[in-house]
C-alpha cells in the first residue's frame, strides 16, 4: 500500500480534520518489522490452514453429497407419507403416469424414475433368501441415478423377464447369469404374489447392505404380479443441481396435492447430513483453536506495543491528541497487520486450492474402502467457496481488532504526565 | 494593567512515593503575564516541574485553582484538558519527543492535523516555520536522522506553529551540548520578543535561566524568589 493512497484515504474532503492515525498506523508497523512479520506471519498461516482445510471439507461434502444422491437416492423423493411412516405395501402413489409427467416438466427437475418397491423371498433351486424386490424404469434410472450401472457381470434389464441381482445375494442363493430366481411376496390385496424372472445380471454398487439384498426388475411386471395399478412406492428426481435441491422441493411441495410427501436429499439420507454436520462442527472446533491461539499472540504483540510507546503516547496526550484518536491508531496498525497476513495466507490458501481442484488428493489404498463406504472417490478435490474465503479473514479481522483494543484500552487511564516520566 | 495568561492561587500538590507523601507543591500562588518569558528554576524535587505540568493540565493540583487564558483547568474533563492543550498551548520536552515515524515537516503538520487545519494551509506553515528556525534542508528527515539540536528545534517548531497562547518547556536543554542550548535560546528569544511567544521553562540551567526575562526560584514546593517581585 503506497503512502499516497494513505494520505488520500487520511484525507476529509472539505473539513481540512484529516485522520493521522491511518498514516501513522502504517508506519508504525515497521518500527519493529520482526514483530511485524512475525504476528502477520502468525495471521497468514491460520488464515491459510483455515481456508485450505474449509475449501477442503466443502469439496468433501459436495462430492459427498453427489456422490451418494447420485448413486440411488436421487436430490428429492416423493413418497406417499403413511408409507414413509410403515412402508405397507398398499400406501402407494396413484395416478403415477400423469405425476411424473407434471413433475418432468417443472423447472430444474432433469428426470424422474419410478420406483415399486417390496421385500420378497428369493429362490434359486434349492436355496432361498429375503430380497427387497425394486420394481423400476430402467430408462429413467439410468438417467436419474448411477447403481443400475454398476453391472459387474451380465447385462442391466431389457426384457419384461429380466432380473438383475445383487452380487452377494447372487452369491447366497447360488444364482449365476441364466438362471431361473422365483419370487415370492404379499400382493396388494394380501394375496400371494408370484414371478419367474431370468437372472441376466449381477450387480456390485460395493455397499455390502445393498449387494446383499437388493434385486431389479422391471416396473410394469412387478406391478402385475402385486397387483398394483398405476401405482408407485417412490418417485426418486434428479435436479440439475444438488444445490438447487432444496428449492425444487418447495416448489413440488407448493404445486403437488398436500397427500405426497416431498423430502430433500438430507432428509432421505440424515445419515449423511449428520455426518456432514458432525464433520463441520470438529472443523469449526479446530480452525476456532488454531485462530484463537493466533489472536492471542496479536494480544501479547499489542500489550508489548503499549507499553514500550507508553511516553509517545504520553506525548501525544500532551500535545492535545484524545485518547480514542491514539486507540484508532492502534486500531488501524492492528487492520494493516492483519490485512498483510490474511493477503498473503489467502493467496497462498488460492493458490493451493485452485492447484489440489486439477490434481486432488490421493487418499491411498487404505483409505479406498473407506470412501466407498462414504460415497467418495479415492481422491479429494477442494472447492472455492465464498464461506472457506471469508471466514477465516473475518474472524481474524475481528480477533485483531479486540486483540489491539484490550490493551489500548489502557490509553484511556493514562495520565499524560506518568506516561511521560515512562510510568 | 497586567494581563495573566497563568493564573495560580493557592496551588498544592502532594505524591505518594512509595507511601511517604511528598509535597511537591505548597500553596502556591502564581501568574504569568501575556508576553513574559519565565524561568522555573531550583534543585530536583524543588516542585518547577509539578508546577510546570499543573499549568499544562497534565497534572492536577490537590487544591487551589489554576486559570489559563481565562479558562479554568479545575473544572475541564480529560478530553477538554486535550483540547485546550491543543489549541491554546505548546509544549518542548526534555526528550524532544517527536513522533519517530513522522518526518520534520510531517511532525510539524500533525499538530495542526489535529487541530482541523487544511492540508495545503499546514503544508505551507510547517515549512514556513521550518524555515525560520532553521531547518529547510531537513524538513524530509525522520527524527532518527537529526542532531538532538535540530530535533529539539522541530519540536520548537511544532509548538509554536499553532501559534499558542503559551509555549511550556520541561528542562529543554538538558540533553542539549552549551553551543545548541545558546541557539535553542536564542530561537525562544527570539518567538517571544518578535512574535510575542508566552514562555515558561522549567529548568536548573543557569544559561536558560539568563534568558530568560523573569526567574522564579522554587524549593520544596513553595517560591522563594521571584524577580518579577523584586523589580516590583
Amino acid at each position: 500500500m503506497s503512502e499516497a493512497a494513505l494520505d488520500h484515504a487520511s484525507a476529509e474532503p472539505g473539513s481540512g480534520r484529516g485522520m493521522p492515525s491511518i498514516r501513522i498506523g502504517w508506519r508504525n508497523l515497521w518500527r519493529n518489522r520482526r514483530r511485524t512479520w512475525l504476528t502477520a506471519g502468525g495471521i497468514a498461516f491460520s488464515v491459510f490452514l483455515v481456508a485450505s482445510f474449509m475449501a477442503l471439507q466443502v469439496g468433501q461434502y459436495d462430492v459427498m453429497m453427489e456422490n451418494a444422491t447420485a448413486l440411488m437416492s436421487g436430490h428429492v423423493q416423493i413418497q406417499n407419507p403413511e408409507y414413509l411412516d410403515d412402508a405397507r405395501f398398499e400406501d402407494t402413489i396413484e395416478d403415477a403416469g400423469a405425476l411424473i409427467d407434471r413433475i418432468r416438466a417443472t423447472p430444474g427437475v432433469l428426470s424422474v424414475a419410478p420406483r415399486v418397491e417390496t421385500f420378497a423371498l428369493a429362490s434359486v433351486g434349492e436355496r432361498s433368501f429375503g430380497a427387497q424386490l425394486l420394481g423400476i424404469d430402467i430408462a429413467a434410472e439410468l438417467e436419474t441415478v448411477r447403481f443400475v450401472k454398476m453391472i459387474r457381470e451380465g447385462r442391466t434389464l431389457e426384457g419384461p423377464d429380466d432380473a438383475v441381482l445383487g452380487a452377494t445375494l447372487a452369491r447366497n442363493l447360488g444364482a449365476a447369469i441364466g438362471d431361473e430366481v422365483v419370487i415370492l411376496g404379499s400382493g396388494r390385496e394380501g394375496g400371494v404374489a408370484a414371478m419367474v424372472l431370468n437372472v441376466v445380471g449381477l450387480l456390485e454398487t460395493g455397499m455390502a447392505d445393498l449387494d446383499r439384498v437388493l434385486m431389479l426388475a422391471p416396473i410394469e411386471p412387478v406391478r402385475a404380479a402385486f397387483g398394483l395399478g398405476d401405482e408407485v412406492h417412490s418417485l426418486i428426481i434428479r435436479a440439475e443441481d444438488v444445490a438447487r435441491a432444496p428449492s425444487l422441493v418447495r416448489t413440488l411441495s407448493e404445486e403437488l396435492p398436500d397427500s405426497l410427501e416431498v423430502r430433500n436429499w438430507d432428509r432421505v439420507l440424515p445419515e449423511l447430513k449428520q455426518g456432514i454436520e458432525v464433520d463441520r462442527i470438529g472443523g469449526r472446533i479446530m480452525y476456532g483453536i488454531i485462530m484463537a491461539l493466533v489472536v492471542f499472540s496479536v494480544v501479547n504483540s499489542f500489550i508489548m506495543t503499549v507499553f514500550e510507546r507508553t511516553r509517545e503516547f504520553g506525548m501525544l496526550r500532551a500535545i492535545g491528541m484524545r485518547p480514542l484518536r491514539i486507540i484508532l491508531m492502534l486500531q488501524w496498525e492492528a487492520f494493516f497487520v492483519c490485512l498483510i497476513g490474511v493477503a498473503i495466507g489467502l493467496t497462498l490458501a488460492v493458490g493451493l486450492t485452485l492447484w489440489l481442484m486439477e490434481v486432488g488428493i490421493y487418499l491411498g489404498e487404505a483409505m479406498q474402502d473407506y470412501a466407498r463406504q462414504f460415497y467418495m472417490p479415492d481422491r479429494m478435490y477442494p472447492a472455492l467457496s465464498l464461506e472457506a474465503l471469508m471466514v477465516s479473514p473475518l474472524v481474524m479481522f475481528i480477533g485483531t481488532q479486540l486483540a489491539a483494543l484490550l490493551p489500548a484500552l489502557r490509553i484511556r487511564s493514562l495520565k499524560p504526565v506518568d506516561a511521560l516520566r515512562g510510568e | 494593567m497586567s494581563d495573566p495568561v497563568v493564573r495560580c492561587r493557592s496551588i498544592s500538590r502532594t505524591y505518594q512515593d512509595d507511601s511517604v507523601p511528598v509535597r511537591a507543591l505548597v500553596n502556591v500562588d502564581f501568574d504569568v503575564d501575556r508576553g513574559e518569558f519565565v524561568s522555573l528554576a531550583g534543585p530536583s524535587g524543588s516542585g518547577k516541574s509539578t508546577l510546570l505540568n499543573v499549568i499544562g493540565g497534565l497534572d492536577r493540583p490537590d487544591e487551589g485553582t489554576v486559570e489559563v487564558d481565562g479558562v479554568s483547568l479545575n473544572e475541564l474533563s480529560e478530553s477538554a484538558l486535550s483540547d485546550l492543550r491543543l489549541r491554546k498551548m505548546g509544549f518542548v520536552f526534555q526528550a524532544y519527543n517527536l513522533i519517530p515515524v513522522l518526518s520534520a515537516l510531517e511532525n510539524v503538520e500533525f499538530i495542526m492535523q489535529l487541530q482541523g487545519i487544511p492540508a495545503q494551509e499546514r503544508h505551507e506553515r510547517a515549512r514556513a516555520m521550518l524555515d525560520e528556525l532553521g531547518l529547510s534542508g531537513m524538513s524530509d528527515r525522520r527524527p532518527g536522522e537529526m542532531s538532538g539540536g535540530q530535533q529539539q528545534r522541530v519540536a520548537v517548531a511544532r509548538a509554536v506553529v499553532t501559534h499558542p497562547v503559551l509555549l511550556l518547556a520541561d528542562e529543554p536543554s538538558a540533553n542539549l551540548d552549551s553551543r545548541t542550548t545558546e541557539e535553542l535560546l536564542k530561537l525562544l528569544q527570539r518567538l517571544n520578543e518578535d512574535h510575542g511567544v508566552t514562555i515558561v521553562t522549567a529548568t536548573h540551567d543557569p544559561l536558560v535561566m539568563s534568558y530568560a526575562k523573569r526567574q522564579v526560584r522554587l524549593r520544596d514546593g513553595e517560591i522563594i524568589e521571584d524577580s518579577a517581585r523584586q523589580a516590583a
